[in-house]
């Protein structure tokens, strides 16, 4: 029975199948696998492009997994967020080894934007979403446009500093800026929501 | 601790998680999380932070073969793989394991016959020689904190397992605390309760030998109600409260 593991209600569940898979139960694993695959492999594709890398990216993560399921609980994070940083982590390394210097498809990068949130359109969706989905997508909203389009293209694509700087055709120094006000202004946001 | 330091650490935690520290920053902001706790939590509330953003990515199914690679990367397949290789060619590794399978046989029927005759030392005049345990299976389970928590254990043939707890837990009213049997392949399955805290005995289907075979670790989960012998858990396990390995003692 797959659940979304957008959802506030499947941290538990997460949290019991990463507790199992440290205890070697492969059934346990394979059901945290159909849980949560498809989630990070849109997180790895966004950044490595390519279905067969993005693939490869969620193989090791997965193996990563089972071997340090045990370190989950030490970690203190929710399960998507633990999840979600060895798949990124795993991501970024590839990113680097491969010379993948063609930044110009990045169209879909609008893309992710649209995901971003329109509290007046979809209610539903950030009813069905998690608070801390809700609140993150809110604060995003509330920033600059140039702030928010270089937080999302480094976060969804893994686009450095200079990578960041020629995809939106301004200087180095003045993208840094928007990378740090907008992170300040996130942190601060979501403090004065009672979020993390 | 410095103002100045504690607001370097936020900036750098923040644009390591974001992505864009690179390089040998990236390398070595790595290496001051593994000995620096604070560093370890700035980080954790940056990912808290910004990693729900990832949910609102529209979700892709992988392919089939990315689950295959995965337990073959984790051996958990790798023997059927290397079949399917081999099929229609002259398999050594198989020709080898059946000579070795007659050799273990042969052995096996030495054993066979030596566990006749110790059990029945009367048939050629012996007399037993030791006071040892009886053939069993025996699990230890243990709690968080690594304290030995549960004794189970079962005459190899037997149908009764015997339970006895070494140091109580919580089993909050209303609810049980089961015991699950984790095999080597396959989905757990249930064995029966636990008493909070003394004795308790379980009766079993079938033989000991039968059922623990192929087990090799043990848990204990606390259930609303009492699971049915070799039932799997429900689509919404439990976390394990007590774990141990499951030991053949012969």
């Amino acid at each position: 029975m797959p659940t979304d593991p957008k959802t506030d209600q499947t941290v538990p569940i997460l949290q019991a199948l990463l507790a199992r898979t440290a205890l070697k139960d492969r059934a346990a694993f394979t059901q945290l696998y159909e849980h949560t695959a498809p989630q990070l492999l849109a997180v790895a594709l966004r950044i490595v492009r390519r279905r067969d890398r993005a693939e490869d990216v969620l193989q090791d993560a997965f193996v990563n997994v089972w071997h340090h399921a045990d370190s989950y609980a030490a970690s203190l994070a929710t399960p998507m967020t633990w999840l979600t940083s060895i798949t990124r982590n795993k991501a970024l390394d590839l990113l680097r080894h491969v010379k993948t210097a063609d930044h110009a498809n990045l169209d879909d990068s609008e893309l992710a934007l649209e995901n971003l949130p329109d509290d007046r359109a979809e209610p539903s969706r950030l009813l069905d979403a998690g608070m801390a989905q809700m609140h993150v997508q809110q604060c995003m909203a509330s920033m600059s446009a140039p702030q928010r389009q270089a937080l999302a293209l480094a976060y969804f694509h893994g686009l450095s500093h200079s990578e960041l700087a020629l995809q939106l055709a301004s200087p180095l120094g003045t993208v840094k800026a928007w990378v740090r006000r907008g992170l300040d202004k996130l942190k601060t946001c979501l403090e004065a929501r009672g979020a993390v | 601790v410095n103002y100045d330091r504690l607001e370097l650490l936020n900036r750098l935690a923040a644009e390591y998680v974001l992505g864009t520290l690179r390089g040998g920053a990236r390398r070595r902001f790595v290496a001051v999380q593994r000995d620096n706790a604070r560093a370890r939590r700035v980080v954790l509330a940056w990912q808290e932070r910004l990693h729900p953003l990832a949910l609102a990515l529209p979700a892709v199914e992988p392919r089939k073969q990315v689950w295959t690679n995965i337990e073959t990367a984790l051996g958990f397949i790798a023997d059927k793989q290397d079949d399917t290789l081999s099929t229609g060619k002259l398999n050594w590794r198989k020709i080898f394991s059946w000579g070795a399978g007659f050799g273990i046989s042969a052995v096996a029927g030495v054993l066979l016959s030596l566990a006749v005759l110790l059990s029945n030392p009367g048939l050629l005049g012996l007399e037993p020689k030791t006071d040892g345990l009886p053939a069993s299976y025996v699990g230890l389970l243990t709690n968080s904190e690594g304290k030995a928590a549960v004794l189970a254990s079962s005459r190899r043939q037997g149908k009764l397992l015997s339970v006895k707890v070494l140091a109580p837990f919580v089993v909050p009213a209303g609810s049980v605390a089961q015991l699950w049997a984790l095999p080597a392949q396959g989905a757990p399955f249930a064995v029966g309760t636990v008493p909070a805290s003394g004795k308790g005995s379980i009766v079993l289907n079938d033989s000991a030998e039968k059922l623990f075979s192929n087990v090799q670790r043990l848990g204990v989960t606390i259930e609303p109600a009492a699971v049915a012998q070799g039932a799997p858990p429900a689509a919404l396990p439990q976390a394990f409260v007590l774990t141990g390995h499951c030991t053949k003692l012969w």
